[in-house]
């Protein structure tokens, strides 16, 4: 089973500290355990990242379904593959593409397989078929009601426009040749929280201010 | 303070039924969209997903258009004294400006505002300040009032009123700069008074006064009503972004055509384009020769609207009217002494056109970096009759590029372009502003003028420059309200040190507990030709508060009292109090009040903010937020003007504001210069204007006809020589690049919270940035994501406060050539984005970057006969530093252009 071993030199070059913080700083959300359950998936992150006590554990992804999305060999560049994640409800269409360029979060030997929501995070626009190529950028957007536009490479970040949030980013493992959906970054438009129907799940990232109280 | 180490949030609490909704508006960019927030305290619970589980009513999740939380629009806040949630999110009840609950990111970001000492907001001053051994040191509001109180009155006393500068915000709220103006201009009385983004209080836009526009006469229906719609220095969906996306977006798609002048392509302007959009990316400063040129094409082809013309342009002897009666105290009157700007009328006008051979559009062309192809099709697209011979329906609309580039020159152009396109007085035939901040601001006093000791070339004293006063050592107390002044102004460096020599290398430095000697020492440092500095504001900043100030007076803000304003179509609303301000912040007005009073001065009694709006009203009658006649009418109904406000919600009424007494009924007015209302009887008679104004109301002649000295408009020439020698001068020479600066959509009016306070919006723009085309950067080895230096050797500072005898004396040539201009250096350090968004030869940087301030390569020489700073003219070269970290890392910043469409 190749679950990011093989990848760990590369995926240290980029994600050492500051992809690192990004990705892994959600500890309520990738709870790093060796532990497993049923209901948690797995997926390989860099603790300590930068650092002499750098080392690749396996983490759980609590609460979210593990969903295979697609074949790595069968992804052809810049041609994107449409899944719903984390269930087929309302709001959780999602392009998953390999861009062809290093992305932030990128899976496979060129970190460059990412996911994203298609619901704009303004007021949920539709994404659908605004992926594009210009250079070395990879964009979703101009979103067709105001016009956002979200940096693919970037975490989904805005580039220009309205969103308040960067757009969902949808983590991805790599089983084999099998691309599993295992976790999001960030709220899906129109959600209370990702995963429906379970309050006791993702209560907020620690890195997150608290609240007064 | 916050870093861009943000971490999003996959989870945000609806609100319950039981929370309260409470109506505002947004606090930032002049469009003020309409925002409802939620509050509930903490601990009763949240929302459900059913419809009846929640205060929206509907189910979650929610489809697209619908109420939403993103996780950054909830937040804690203390309500009375205990923690509530709040939730703040655009209202989409909402029949006006952000229909069905649009909202920028600025906006949607509200939420992030509130003061909670756990988030980035946790530095609000919460705490009046006084340095003290060198310290800024929390002290109690009586001791920080009475020493600033005994220092103003003794700068007074000792070196003049115009020693007391005051420079203060113009729009934070109609409360507050009612107290400051009165507090300053009738009391204080000083003629060293400004607003935050000018160095004198003198109009924004000479050439529209001069004609008689108002600066905000349209409605925002107005933006979408034309067949052609040409926009001057600004992309609209990056700074007026709900103007953009619900009236100027949905025109275009019906068919509206674009004519855009600016030197970027930005998302607002790619889409355009896209349309069917003209763009004219001409180089910053030449834009009144590309409209002498498009004027010159439409006059050669007998295009102009002659009916309008003829109708509401002023004939010679209106032009000049007014002469040898009493003092010839406008500014118009005065203009048409030197010979420069007034014409006979339409035929005079042409002739003068016509001379001109910076006109020709080859020649303009030339000058401007563009296909001249496109200044005929300009011409053509705003004037050239249909085939059935009737005309095309065109508006104008500037802002800030356009008229803080040649502030005169442009203005007059740009105003006699509408008049000849038919534009200015009829629906979807508008020309305004766009707008930058909202409107709040209601003057208390007026500028005394007659004190300032600089004039300009005739009879005419100018308003004074702050800056320059400032520079030449006569100020002694500088009142510092809600502006960092230093790099808001052009030239910054310069300023800061002057500010440096000025108070922190004074000896005479506060190092006591003694409230007598404290006042001494500071008292011999005004004496000693030094200078103190007080400053109000929520957030202490460097280095105008962290650095300069000897006295901090921690000021509440939105959302924490009850307050009043306008926006860019005159649209007023209740910007209602739902949490506590932190610690002893309060309110400027307050501030002001207590100071005042202190001061030995009378009519600073109020209670509440309610008090101070009502004592405003008055002042507001004939202002085109004149809101006078709504205190009279909740007067009558047995409430106060706010509790009237309230009832308005987040639709609010646009000023200004008629009472019919007959009905009872207050109507607001939907534009100005509206020449068809005239004819308009059911609607004067629901305004109960028919036979003219009834009891209080005040009937002014911009309500449908234009605000110059007949009613009629004044058709100017709009002389290229008053800039030119200004122009010419700063062209790049060698590496230069000409420098120009403005705003960008995610972070713009909102400077006061955004970057240093948002994790989002800090990880988006860490730093200042700026723009630069593929082949400049080539030139010079940069590539994006590297940091760069832009640097000059020639920032031009006016430094002198002078008298203008001779005709040419305030002109930048004469100006150098005796002497009054210093060339100074200034750097400024970014992280390079290569993009063809900007165009080849011209940089593109942040406006103002607290930490890296732009403005610093900006020429510090006003217009000619403005008195404004050209904010966008400035030269730079630039080098590669080396790699910034955002170059190699994919958390932060993008580097992808904003013109992918």
């Amino acid at each position: 089973m190749k679950i990011f071993g093989s990848e760990r030199k590369t995926v240290d070059k980029e994600t050492a500290v500051e992809h690192g913080k990004c990705m892994l700083s959600r500890r309520k959300f990738l709870m790093y355990s060796g532990a497993t359950t049923a209901a948690a998936s797995t997926v390989s992150i860099s603790l300590f990242a930068g650092s002499a006590q750098a080392r690749q554990v396996p983490a759980r992804v609590v609460g979210y379904p593990r969903k295979l999305i697609g074949k790595l060999s069968e992804l052809k560049e810049n041609q994107p593959l449409d899944f719903n994640y984390p269930d087929d409800g309302p709001n959780t269409i999602a392009l998953l593409v390999k861009a062809g360029v290093k992305c932030g979060g990128g899976l496979g030997s060129e970190q460059d397989v990412v996911a994203f929501s298609y619901m704009c995070t303004h007021q949920g626009g539709p994404l659908n078929g605004t992926y594009k190529v210009t250079g070395e950028h990879r964009t979703l957007g101009q979103c067709p009601f105001h016009l956002s536009l979200f940096d693919v490479r970037r975490h989904g970040i805005i580039v220009s426009g309205q969103a308040y949030e960067s757009l969902p980013q949808v983590l991805l493992e790599l089983d084999g040749d099998n691309i599993y959906a295992v976790g999001i970054m960030g709220l899906l438009f129109g959600r209370q929280q990702n995963v429906q129907g379970d309050s006791t799940i993702s209560i907020g990232a620690v890195g997150q201010p608290a609240k007064v109280s | 303070m916050t870093t861009n180490f943000y971490i999003p949030e996959d989870r945000a609490p609806l609100p319950p039924t039981h929370a309260e909704v409470i109506t505002t508006a947004c606090d930032y960019c002049v469009v003020a969209c309409g925002y409802k927030v939620y509050r509930w305290r903490v601990g009763t619970g949240e929302g459900g997903m059913k419809a009846h589980e929640n205060a929206f009513g509907i189910d979650f999740p929610s489809y697209a258009l619908q109420s939403w939380v993103a996780p950054a629009q909830h937040n804690v806040a203390m309500h009375n004294g205990q923690p509530h949630h709040v939730v703040v999110v655009p209202d989409k009840d909402t029949t006006v400006v952000n229909k069905t609950g649009d909202s920028s990111m600025r906006g949607g970001l509200l939420a992030q505002k509130v003061y909670n000492p756990k988030t980035g907001t946790r530095d609000r001053l919460t705490s009046p300040l006084m340095r003290i051994g060198g310290t800024l040191q929390p002290v109690s509001w009586d001791l920080a009032l009475e020493v600033a109180a005994e220092l103003g009155k003794h700068a007074i006393a000792k070196h003049g009123a115009n020693a007391y500068s005051v420079k203060t915000y113009s729009y934070q709220y109609i409360e507050n700069t009612y107290a400051i103006t009165k507090y300053a201009l009738r009391h204080v009385n000083t003629a060293s008074f400004t607003f935050h983004d000018t160095p004198s209080d003198v109009t924004s836009t000479p050439g529209f006064r001069d004609a008689g526009f108002d600066n905000f006469g349209p409605s925002y229906d107005d933006w979408g009503g034309a067949d052609t719609l040409m926009i001057c220095g600004t992309d609209p969906y990056e700074t007026k972004t709900i103007l953009f996306t619900q009236f100027i977006k949905p025109a275009v798609e019906r068919g509206m055509k674009t004519v855009m002048l600016n030197p970027r392509e930005t998302a607002g302007i790619a889409w355009m384009k896209k349309m069917g959009g003209l763009h004219l990316d001409v180089y910053p400063g030449t834009d009144n020769l590309v409209l002498g040129a498009i004027l010159r094409v439409i006059v050669q082809n007998n295009w102009q609207d002659q009916d309008w013309i003829d109708n509401w342009v002023n004939n010679q002897w209106e032009s000049s009217s007014g002469f040898g009666q009493g003092t010839r105290n406008t500014p118009w009157q005065w203009r048409t002494t030197w010979g420069k700007f007034q014409t006979k009328g339409f035929e005079d006008y042409k002739k003068w056109l016509l001379d001109q051979k910076e006109y020709e559009p080859e020649s303009a062309a030339k000058e401007a970096g563009i296909d001249v192809a496109k200044i005929y099709k300009a011409a053509e697209m705003m004037a050239k009759p249909k085939s059935d011979g009737s005309r095309v329906k065109a508006s104008i609309a500037i802002e800030k590029g356009f008229y803080w580039s040649n502030n005169t020159g442009n203005t007059n152009a740009i105003s006699t372009l509408a008049t000849v396109v038919g534009a200015g007085g009829r629906p979807g035939r508008v020309v305004g502003r766009l707008g930058g901040h909202q409107r709040g601001g209601q003057s208390g006093g007026k500028l005394p003028r007659n004190k300032s000791p600089e004039k300009v070339p005739g009879r005419r004293r100018r308003a004074l420059d702050t800056d320059r006063w400032l520079y030449s050592g006569h100020t002694r107390f500088a009142h510092v309200i809600g502006t960092t002044w230093i790099q808001s102004m052009c030239g910054s460096q310069q300023l800061a040190k002057k500010f440096t020599e000025l108070t922190v290398n004074n000896p005479n430095q506060v190092w006591t507990y003694d409230k007598q000697e404290i006042i001494d020492t500071l008292k011999k440092r005004m004496d000693s030709g030094g200078m103190v500095v007080i400053n109000q504001d929520i957030y202490l900043r460097d280095p105008i508060g962290a650095r300069f100030s000897d006295i901090i007076f921690p000021a509440a803000t939105w959302g924490e009292v009850d307050f009043m304003r306008a926006n860019g179509e005159r649209r007023l609303r209740l910007y209602q109090k739902f949490n506590d301000a932190p610690g002893d912040a309060k309110p400027d007005w307050w501030i002001i009040a207590n100071l005042a009073k202190r001061m030995g001065f009378e009519g600073f009694d109020w209670k509440n903010s309610n008090e101070v709006a009502e004592e405003a009203a008055r002042f507001s009658r004939g202002s085109r937020k004149d809101f006078s006649m709504i205190k009279i009418a909740a007067h009558k109904e047995g409430k106060t003007l706010h509790q009237k406000m309230r009832e308005f919600g987040t639709d609010g009424i646009q000023g200004p504001v008629f009472y019919n007494y007959d009905t009872k009924e207050l109507v607001g007015t939907k534009r100005l210069h509206d020449t068809e209302l005239r004819h308009d009887k059911k609607q004067l008679a629901k305004m109960g204007l028919e036979n003219g104004p009834k009891g209080a109301n005040v009937l002014k002649k911009e309500l449908t006809g234009f605000k110059s000295q007949t009613g009629k408009v004044n058709l100017q020439k709009h002389p290229w020589d008053l800039f030119s020698d200004f122009y010419n001068w700063l062209k790049p020479k060698g590496d230069e690049l000409r420098f120009t600066n403005g705003r960008i959509n995610e972070i713009w009016q909102s400077g006061f919270d955004d970057v240093e306070r948002r994790a989002y919006v800090s990880q988006r723009w860490p730093e200042n940035w700026v723009e630069i085309h593929p082949d400049d950067a080539k030139a010079r080895g940069i590539e994006s994501g590297d940091q760069v230096m832009m640097y000059s050797d020639r920032v031009a500072g006016f430094k002198d406060t002078i008298l203008g005898i001779g005709g040419k004396d305030f002109q930048f040539a004469d100006l150098m050539k005796n002497g009054h201009i210093e060339l100074t250096k200034a750097a400024v350090t970014a992280v390079a984005m290569v993009t063809p968004a900007v165009k080849k030869g011209v940089l593109y940087a942040n406006m103002m970057d607290m930490r890296q301030p732009s403005n610093a390569l900006a020429a510090r020489v006003v217009d000619n006969i403005s008195g404004n700073y050209n904010f966008k003219m400035g030269v730079a070269r630039i080098r590669k530093l080396g790699e910034s970290k955002y170059k190699h890392e994919f958390r932060s910043f993008s580097f992808a252009p904003r013109n992918i469409i």
